[in-house]
């Protein structure tokens, strides 16, 4: 904290940037970073490499293997899948930022009430929460489609609520551990409102941690949002999203492998960038390299 | 012991009963009227909402029909299907040998594999070997399951025309692929966890021991270190089969195999809200079931948990 090589740096922010710089000299974490870096400007720079209409079809050029004119060849009603491939790409990040997103705001919300409050909103919301557990992965988020109906925003929400336990265990713990701390005795008595102890004192100290999950879950995320579209139920043709595009392209198997290749290498690239990333931020604030999670 | 069970036991009686009444609202949660949910589009006559609605029990207030549902589903009546008219219990019955055969098989592709490569990393630590196992780990938990499984398909399926692509039975070539499939993105945790134990292990000042009373390095490794370090990993088992029964979900529909993954998928298109509630209400009872039982296991195996 004191050290004085880097003066110019604020003190507050120092242990944030030295935990990114021990990040950043990762090797696997360089690797990551670039690839998702290149993932994310391919997608939303699309027009850029392309000058085509994703969901333009022309009937004469179906199923036409990868070429020059074509990189990732046609689909069966000749729209060019190198397009499609790049904007819907944008889709199935998005749908995993969004889900990790919703998951992280309820669960850390629920996790700070309940460990901060104790009695029985703990035993309330720690209930629900091992509930909610008890759902075997994909299938909470099949249960809430179920009930709002498939739809990519559906899907989000879905995803998102899927998340919302884990993110409540582990804001709880690390409350609860927190909790007892003199600094928080210190601020309880010179009256600050628990409000302000949850926001100023206790989140600050809980970040590390969650940073971890953060990361390897938007992995997670954008895997159960492609599982999602890839089962259907997330979106709906003709919009190109790299699971939709996979199911799609389930048909033509046997004729054309292109159409389920690129898309699904879109996801893998896309998750393994971010589980990459992950680990080094794992092993950055932890010093382990285990993946507790897989979704 | 005795107080470790029965606090055990209360805590998931407790879930299970949080799960049926989460179960239950399923059918309320439905934006608008349930009733115009499952009609959909059909010519609607005020008979047929009516009719409806007697069927499903919704002109009761909510208590008498929560009442009903848990009595029912205590009984192992869970409904009848809105499209088939179907016994919903009945249907599942009928799919579930499907997919426990399929779990099954990914859980020893998961754990023979994960296994495998786990000690080899181990006690290869720091070398080529290991690397290349934790660069295979890391890949296999970042492949979308049902990648995997296309590319499998195309492979051995399109390619080497050696295992069928679309499989319905439990013969070794019907759930060949859909067991991989389910099973190396599993392997990959399971490497995982088996490489870190391993290396906890043999840092353990008995192996020193193991190894300084002359005992050659094959009886070092079999007798002593494995067997420790295959603990935490056969207690891991129980939360892998989750993973395996919300996987079958991708892996049914993909082979078009049946099992209760692809009916769960199948009921919310045709909104056959009954036998969607029928089957989460089955699959979340099952894996309560199974982290019951790991953790009273468990209990047994380690006095420590128990005082907790």
């Amino acid at each position: 904290m004191t050290s004085n090589l880097t003066p110019s740096i604020s003190r507050s922010n120092a242990p944030g940037i030295r935990l990114l710089r021990q990040i950043l000299r990762n090797r696997s974490a360089q690797f990551g970073g670039i690839l998702l870096i290149l993932l994310v400007f391919a997608s939303y720079a699309a027009p850029l490499f392309t000058d085509k209409d994703p969901n333009k079809t022309a009937p004469s050029v179906a199923l036409q293997p990868p070429s020059l004119e074509y990189p990732m060849g046609t689909d069966n009603i000749g729209r060019d899948n190198f397009t499609r491939f790049l904007y819907g790409g944008r889709l199935s990040l998005r749908v995993g930022l969004a889900g990790i997103t919703i998951g992280a705001l309820i669960g850390i919300t629920l996790g700070l009430t309940s460990g901060y409050f104790g009695g029985w909103v703990d035993a309330i919301i720690s209930w629900f929460t091992d509930v909610l557990m008890a759902f075997p992965d994909i299938l909470l988020a099949l249960a809430i489609i179920a009930i709002l109906g498939p739809g990519i925003t559906n899907a989000m929400l879905a995803i998102g609520f899927a998340f919302v336990p884990s993110f409540m265990r582990l804001t709880r713990s690390s409350v609860l551990s927190l909790r007892e701390m003199t600094y928080i005795e210190a601020a309880k008595a010179l009256g600050s409102s628990d409000a302000r102890i949850l926001v100023k004192h206790i989140l600050p100290n809980s970040i590390r941690t969650l940073l971890v999950l953060i990361t390897l879950g938007i992995g997670s995320s954008i895997l159960a949002g492609a599982a999602l579209n890839f089962l259907g139920l997330g979106a709906e043709p003709p919009t190109a999203e790299w699971g939709a595009m996979l199911n799609a392209g389930m048909k033509f198997v046997r004729q054309a492998w292109w159409l389920t290749f690129f898309p699904g290498l879109g996801i893998f690239l896309a998750v393994l960038s971010i589980n990459l990333i992950g680990d080094a931020v794992s092993d950055a604030v932890a010093g382990t390299t285990i993946l507790s999670e897989k979704k | 012991m005795f107080n470790y069970l029965i606090r055990r036991l209360f805590t998931s009686i407790l879930v299970l009963f949080g799960i049926s009444m989460l179960v239950f609202s399923v059918i309320h949660l439905v934006p608008g009227d349930v009733t115009m949910a499952i009609l959909g589009r059909q010519k609607v006559t005020e008979e047929k909402v009516a009719e409806l609605r007697e069927q499903l029990g919704l002109n009761d207030p909510l208590y008498v029909q929560y009442g009903r549902y848990l009595g029912n589903a205590l009984r192992g009546d869970l409904g009848k299907s809105i499209r088939t008219n179907q016994s919903v219990s009945e249907s599942i019955a009928e799919q579930l040998p499907s997919t426990f055969a399929l779990a099954m098989s990914a859980l020893v592709v998961a754990l023979s594999i994960g296994a495998i490569l786990g000690l080899l990393a181990a006690l290869r630590h720091g070398t080529w070997v290991d690397t290349l196992v934790m660069g295979l780990s890391v890949s296999g938990l970042s492949i979308p399951t049902f990648w995997m499984g296309l590319l499998l398909i195309l492979f051995f399926s399109v390619k080497l025309k050696l295992f069928p692509s679309i499989s319905n039975g439990s013969s070794f070539a019907d759930l060949f692929l859909p067991a991989l499939t389910l099973g190396l993105p599993e392997a990959a945790v399971v490497a995982r966890m088996v490489r870190a134990s391993m290396l906890d292990v043999l840092n353990k000042e008995y192996i020193i021991t193991a190894r300084a009373k002359g005992l050659g390095e094959r009886m070092v490794i079999l007798k002593h270190a494995m067997r420790n370090a295959l603990i935490p990993v056969v207690t891991f088992v129980g939360l892998q089969m989750a993973y395996l029964l919300g996987g079958a979900t991708i892996v049914e529909t993909m082979f078009a195999r049946q099992g209760i993954g692809r009916l769960a998928v199948q009921s919310i298109f045709n909104r056959d809200y009954p036998m969607v509630q029928g089957v989460v209400l089955v699959t979340a009872a099952i894996y309560v079931l199974i982290n019951t039982l790991t953790d009273i296991t468990y209990g047994f195996l380690n006095p420590k948990i128990r005082l907790k």
